[in-house]
């Protein structure tokens, strides 16, 4: 038995039966778990990595391309607004609760502005929680159509630094550029469950 | 022929059109782009373009280079040279020289009054304004609230004063408003250097007809395009058109109920000069529009030069440097960022 474990050391469904064998054979088939579950992780990260590498070079081009189409005086670092606003897009880091203790990184894009804005500001109040409601209610009815128009909307707001008649070439860099951050979010994700399953393999080994 | 230019166009117009001619022999050909293509770095650029007409102004600029610094230098060569046109001409050679500033001074104004919108510091907004574009009152641009003091305190005594009248308003500025002052005025100065033109006669009149109509075309299209999905309504959309050109004005009532680019491609196809155009590119493709409009312009740009004695060539040659000066900032680009495959995606060729 031993020697057919050493021949196949990775066949996790041979069943071993030795006297301490099952315990033990269980521990190995799941110290080979975690060996493959850090091995996916490793490959699926190095994919995202290509992806956002690629992803960030074609949104340089077509920021290149919509500064040709545009003209450099309309596509320049000196228009981007200094004005205090808050963020159309924001970063969640929730660090996992007892059960868990992965953190998780959670996008959320184009929320509104007016929303931020009424924690601090009574006279947008009323104007903000009807927007709030209707928003609410298009969540929970699930419409596709008003989240998406409230997406649009914000893209545009947010592009409007460069003026509200842009070439269809800078909007496309803003949805490249949109792409590449939900990957690394992604790629966060998958770095705390890389390490976490990282250690674990070091875990096992310490074990052994 | 168009009138007697033969007998009298020497007189005063006979030196600058030499030089311009001569100017326009040192425009790169379809060699220096194929070796500027193969550069590897922003220096092999700047040592292929040693050997042309941008040598001496690229020459003692220290590595490392940036394309910004290239696109600056070309520029400043095509500024030296209007302005040694400008300081030799006579009128009315002179008021169509400055007229072809007009649209860069419109540009730099904007700059400005975006850029004093978003907060940002005035010396670092006026180093980024056109060189052609620049007149004295230009930084007083930073103080103005809305489109009133806009006109009151700077511009009233600009050359561009005369096409407030149709966007003076006390709203105050915003990136809506500033765009659809920015297209109001450039509807103005198109409008207005046609009918110089037309005042002019002869073959100027007939060649700078054609050239500034295909502009006025263009600008609708590329507005038509950038304005779908946006707040623009089609009222303000048709506003923004210039009152002649090929699709004045059947065409632009098409253009502005347009909701897609077929809508727009149907409506452009009906008219032969831009069938050829848009049968380049497949259905809802816009990206290679640009390119295409380019090509066009430059092929109309370069007849220009088969004709004598009229003032289309001047304007032709600034517009085919500015479109050299594009190329160069694509090839520049690609570079830098060593995605040479993509560098034939706009490049259009002059000669």
């Amino acid at each position: 038995m031993k020697q057919y474990k050493e021949n196949h050391p990775t066949n996790k469904s041979v069943a071993v039966t030795s006297e301490d064998g099952n315990q033990s054979s269980n521990e190995i088939a799941g110290a080979d778990q975690n060996i493959l579950n850090l091995l996916d992780y490793m490959d699926n990260y190095l994919i995202l990595v290509d992806s956002v590498s690629s992803s960030v070079r074609q949104g340089w081009l077509e920021l290149a391309s919509a500064r040709y189409s545009m003209g450099a005086s309309r596509v320049n670092s000196s228009l981007f607004d200094l004005k205090s606003h808050y963020a159309s897009t924001t970063l969640q880091v929730d660090n996992g609760g007892t059960d868990t203790e992965l953190p998780c990184f959670t996008l959320c894009k184009w929320t509104s502005s007016d929303e931020a804005k009424l924690e601090e500001d009574q006279l947008l109040k009323n104007k903000s929680d009807s927007l709030g409601s209707e928003k609410r209610k298009a969540e929970e009815s699930g419409s596709p159509v008003t989240a998406n128009n409230h997406a649009e909307k914000e893209r545009f707001k947010s592009l409007s630094m460069f003026g509200t008649l842009v070439s269809p070439k800078l909007r496309a860099t803003q949805s490249t550029f949109e792409t590449t951050l939900e990957t690394l979010v992604e790629m966060s994700n998958l770095r705390a469950s890389l390490l976490c399953a990282y250690d674990q393999v070091q875990k096992d080994r310490e074990t052994d | 022929m168009y009138g007697f230019e033969a007998l009298t166009f020497n007189i005063h117009g006979g030196y600058l059109e030499a030089i311009v001619r001569g100017y326009r022999s040192g425009l790169l050909t379809a060699a220096d782009y194929n070796n500027l293509c193969q550069c590897e770095t922003l220096d092999d650029i700047k040592m292929h373009l040693s050997a042309t007409e941008y040598g001496s102004y690229l020459q003692n600029e220290p590595s490392p280079l940036h394309t910004t610094t290239i696109v600056e230098k070309c520029t400043l060569k095509l500024v030296d040279e209007y302005k040694h046109m400008l300081t030799q001409a006579t009128e009315p050679l002179s008021t169509f020289l400055e007229y072809i500033t007009y649209g860069h001074m419109i540009d730099n104004v904007v700059l400005i009054v975006t850029g004093t919108l978003h907060e940002r510091d005035v010396q670092e907004l006026l180093e980024k304004c056109h060189p052609l574009g620049m007149f004295d009152s230009i930084a007083t641009l930073a103080v103005a609230q809305n489109m009133r003091e806009l006109y009151r305190l700077v511009l009233v005594d600009t050359p561009l004063a005369p096409y407030f009248s149709e966007c003076i308003t006390s709203e105050d500025l915003d990136d809506m408003n500033i765009e659809i002052m920015r297209n109001t005025l450039y509807k103005a100065y198109l409008e207005d250097f046609y009918r110089f033109c037309q005042k002019l006669g002869g073959a100027t009149a007939e060649i700078m007809s054609d050239l500034l109509a295909f502009e006025a075309d263009r600008r609708a299209v590329n507005i038509t395009i950038n304005s779908i999905g946006t707040e623009l309504t089609r009222d303000d959309r048709r506003k923004l058109y210039s009152n002649f050109g090929l699709l004045y004005p059947y065409g632009h009532e098409e253009l502005a109920v347009c909701e897609d680019m077929d809508q727009v491609r149907g409506a452009m196809e009906k008219y032969p000069p831009y069938q050829s155009i848009f049968s380049k590119l497949s259905y809802g493709e816009s990206q290679i529009l640009d390119k295409a409009f380019y090509e066009e312009e430059v092929k109309r740009l370069c007849l220009a030069f088969e004709q004598q004695f009229h003032y289309g060539v001047f304007f032709a040659y600034m517009r085919l440097g500015e479109q050299e000066i594009r190329n160069l900032m694509w090839i520049s680009e690609c570079v830098a960022q060593n995605q040479k495959s993509r560098v034939h995606d706009s490049v259009v060729f002059i000669f």
